[in-house]
């Protein structure tokens, strides 16, 4: 034995004692195992592995173990099961809770600086185990990665053998038919070669795929079960790579963009920026976006008070600086799309308008600020404005936004989505806004740690002002401007996600409605010139039924053509003359025998097991899936499927037997 | 955006990660209204200076031409300034690190005149009164084009494009890009670069 005998000997050794539950196991990881014996190399079936590993496997094994391969073997099959595959999944989804639950650096670094300060001893531990940065941490990327392998590892070999089996041809037919699942037989008086030629013909008609042998004729169907199998995998593959290509040469953004403001889709210009890894701020389509109106409906009575209509973002763009000015009415669901980036319209909100004075007499800010909605019914929204800039003092407001406001004993509140009723409160302090630091703080948030409380406003409508004390200076609410959230996404996996999404699904479809079935035909002359014609069939995974009826109707359409009477073996009962029942196979006396005792329904099945369950009948089935390795290889056990299929041919001959005696 | 460095392996790895974020979050384009506001920083920038780049001298891409308005409106263009080395800071008077780099950046302008280096700000995504402010508070004696829609940032987009507030370039004598710092400059940091490459002893 050479070494890499030894090897694959060794490697048989491994597999055979997963293999071999595989071959009776219908579904599950049992049915996985099996199709990765064949995938790593030898190929044939499982059941064929265990054969295979007995004279070898005993001494390999007894050699010390796997040995290195036998390990790899070992450790990739684990990689690829299906169950290791459901918990990376699993995994990867409790990973990905730390994300939201604690603030991330990518999307709020405001928030982790933050953190860090109200959590000194516990932040830098969590930063060193990458739990501000979830979606970058290695830990993250060893599960992602890890699941990737997996699916991979078990896709591409499966769709290996698939191919494979699309290609095969059907395998010649066991020696005994009357063992399947599903058989008929008749005697006619055409010569054994004309009735197969005959049923060769007739079956290639019927776009059986065909192999014909000493006396036999294997017809297969149903190879299109495989391509919708394999368009399946592949797909799968093509999914994942879709999603990849995204994550990589993608980016997603988001920006919020005041009325009568403008933005070009550069990194400076973005709230929130995520680009694939290989995104470069130069790679950002050069497009720019103004906001010129933003119109918002609601409905204003009944049951959905308070519910959008319609929202109405008029946009006016260039794909490129100093290119032609475009418009585009942006809508909920309607993007729009520049240069391959899709700006979708996700939220709204109001930008109150100010103008603060401070003590010195100067104006330190004049224009809108954005209030973030704190109730998405009422729009009640609240905000911040910072003036770092005044003298003497730093001035800082938090406000709350009322669109419709109503004075509920004394609680102010918004009644309506709509600004119908405008109003602002504010509370000014005086201070250190902490801005001089250097460390970057949201500018939706006011830090009054250093600051003073200098005033409350009472509500304000649009011209109304609060003068500060202290000589502080004065705040003037001048009135609104409606702002919108945008985001910003490009993503080249997108469109290739989508084409392998739904060929995934046409080739589920396909593999689900296609089944493959064999017919087999065997013409055996009888000694008194005449010839028995024996047919077989097996269907695979033949849940929705129907092969039986098909089975049937060749039958009786193969039967018509040889002007077939019923054969004597099956079925021809005590009268039958005993001289037609002899016939060549050697187990059609047994079963004649157990005929003529046995109940009907049940005609056949007990007797099957106990025979040779032959090497031809094993290489005829060799490479038909588990499910129907697992029909075969336990004929002993008589499943369901099995009697009810033999019922219907049961029923065909005793047809036949009718007929034949009206003759 | 992230401030860290990341080593080539690590990068590799979260090549993967950002894939399946991406996945994670690209489900809920478009959908309702009002549900996606930014909650957080909301402008970007970053707080501290982690990146510098010199450019060797034959690898220097030309700085756009830049034009605009200053904050006290008068017309200004880059090109003003060939044939001397310039400064170009993009900042915002709402940005934090931009305040904390400030005093410096004005230190160096005043210290370097005679040298033939200028400075010239570009002021992004501000409102005048506070931008005027802003140079008051931190006494920054030389001239900003205002930037509220990005205009000018844009312009850099196939060269060297701001990626974050507060970026500094410094641009040679022949209007190429020679240095550039993501983050607050320190003094030492851009006096250094200027020297390099103004030829500065």
């Amino acid at each position: 034995m050479t070494a890499a005998e030894q090897d694959a000997t060794r490697a048989r050794a491994v597999r055979a004692p997963e293999a071999a539950p595989a071959a009776g196991q219908a579904r599950g990881s049992g049915a996985r195992a099996a199709g990765q014996a064949r995938g790593s190399g030898a190929r044939g079936s499982g059941a064929r592995g265990v054969s295979a590993a007995r004279p070898g496997g005993g001494s390999g094994s007894r050699h010390g173990g796997l040995g290195l391969l036998g390990w790899l073997r070992w450790t990739w099959r684990q990689l690829t099961s299906m169950r290791t595959a459901l918990i990376l999944l699993f995994l990867l989804a409790l990973a990905s809770v730390p994300g939201s639950v604690l603030p991330q650096e990518g999307i709020d670094p405001a928030a982790v600086t933050q953190y860090y300060q109200s959590h000194p001893s516990l932040a830098p531990i969590l930063s060193r185990l990458s739990l501000f940065s979830v979606f970058a941490a290695p830990w993250f990327a060893a599960i992602y990665l890890l699941l990737f392998a997996s699916l991979a590892g078990c896709v591409l070999p499966r769709t290996i053998r698939l191919v494979g089996s699309a290609r095969q041809k059907p395998p010649r037919a066991p020696s005994n038919l009357r063992r399947l699942p599903a058989s008929a037989s008749y005697v006619t008086e055409l010569a054994p070669a004309e009735a197969l030629t005959s049923a060769a013909g007739m079956l290639g008609g019927r776009r059986f795929r065909l192999q014909t042998g000493d006396g036999w004729v294997s017809a297969e169907k149903g190879y299109l079960r495989e391509v919708g199998n394999l368009l399946f995998h592949i797909a799968l593959l093509a999914l994942l790579f879709s999603v990849g290509l995204g994550g990589i040469f993608g980016y997603k953004a988001n920006r919020l963009l005041i009325n009568g403001q403008g933005f070009a889709d550069t990194p400076t210009a973005l709230d929130v920026f995520h680009p694939g890894r290989l995104v470069t701020p130069g790679d950002l389509a050069p497009f720019s976006i103004n906001l010129n109106g933003f119109t918002a409906s609601y409905v204003s009575s009944g049951p959905q008070l308070d519910q959008p209509i319609s929202y109405n973002a008029a946009l006016s763009y260039q794909s490129e600086p100093g290119g032609p000015t475009r418009h585009y009415d942006l809508r909920v669901n309607h993007p729009l799309v520049v240069d391959g980036v899709s700006v979708y319209l996700i939220g709204h909100g109001y930008a109150p308008v100010f103008k603060v004075t401070d003590g010195t007499g100067k104006v330190r800010w004049d224009g809108p600020v954005a209030f973030i909605p704190v109730d998405q019914t009422t729009l009640t929204s609240e905000g911040v404005i910072k003036v770092p800039d005044a003298k003497p003092y730093q001035l800082g407001f938090a406000g709350v936004f009322l669109p419709t406001a109503y004075d509920n004993g004394g609680q102010l509140e918004s009644l309506f989505p709509a600004a119908q009723n405008p109003r602002v409160s504010l509370v000014a302090y005086k201070g250190n806004l902490g801005m001089n630091s250097g460390t970057p703080q949201s500018v939706y948030t006011l830090d009054t740690k250093d600051m003073k409380l200098l005033a409350t406003s009472r509500p304000l409508a649009a011209g109304q002002s609060m003068k500060l004390p202290d000589g502080a200076g004065t705040v003037t609410y001048l009135g609104y401007q409606p702002w919108i959230s945008l985001a910003i996404t490009h993503d080249p996996g997108q469109l290739p996600a989508l084409i392998s999404g739904l060929a995934a699904l046409a080739g589920l479809i396909l593999s689900f409605l296609v089944r493959r079935r064999r017919v087999f035909v065997r013409a055996v002359p009888a000694a008194d010139g005449t010839t028995e014609v024996v047919l077989g069939g097996l269907a695979r995974s033949d849940a929705a039924g129907g092969f039986d009826t098909e089975f049937a109707e060749l039958a009786r359409l193969l039967r018509a053509e040889h002007a077939g009477r019923p054969g004597p073996a099956s079925d021809a009962g005590p009268a039958a003359p005993a001289g037609e029942d002899v016939a060549s196979a050697d187990m059609a006396g047994e079963e004649t025998a157990d005929e003529h005792t046995a109940d009907d329904d049940t005609v056949g099945e007990g007797t099957v097991g106990e025979g040779t369950v032959g090497d031809d009948t094993a290489d005829g089935l060799d490479d038909l899936d588990d499910q129907e390795r697992g029909v075969l290889a336990v004929p002993a056990a008589p499943q369901a499927g099995a009697v009810a299929v033999t019922d219907k041919p049961e029923t065909l001959r005793r047809r036949a037997d009718s007929s034949r005696e009206e003759v | 955006m992230s401030p860290t460095q990341h080593s080539p392996v690590r990068a590799v790895l979260s090549a993967a990660a950002a894939a399946f974020a991406v996945l994670a979050v690209a489900g809920c384009d478009g959908g309702s209204i009002a549900a996606d506001v930014p909650q957080s920083n909301g402008q970007s920038f970053v707080g501290h200076s982690y990146e510098s780049t010199f450019y060797a001298a034959d690898h220097r891409p030309v700085a756009p031409h830049v034009s605009g308005t200053t904050l006290t409106g008068q017309k200004l263009s880059l090109a003003a300034y060939k044939g001397d080395t310039v400064v170009l800071n993009f900042w915002g008077s709402w940005c934090d690190p931009c305040r904390s780099e400030a005093p410096a950046l004005g230190t160096l302008a005043r210290q370097l005149q005679p040298d033939h280096v200028r400075f010239l700000g570009i002021d992004i995504r501000d409102q005048p009164d506070s931008a005027l402010a802003f140079m008051q508070t931190f006494n920054v004696g030389y001239p900003s084009l205002s930037d509220p829609s990005d205009e000018i940032a844009l312009e850099f987009h196939s060269t060297v494009p701001p990626a974050a507030i507060p970026t500094t370039l410094v641009i040679d004598k022949d209007g190429r890009i020679a240095a550039r710092i993501f983050g607050a400059s320190t003094y030492a940091e851009l006096k250094g670069l200027i020297d390099k490459v103004a030829d500065l002893t």
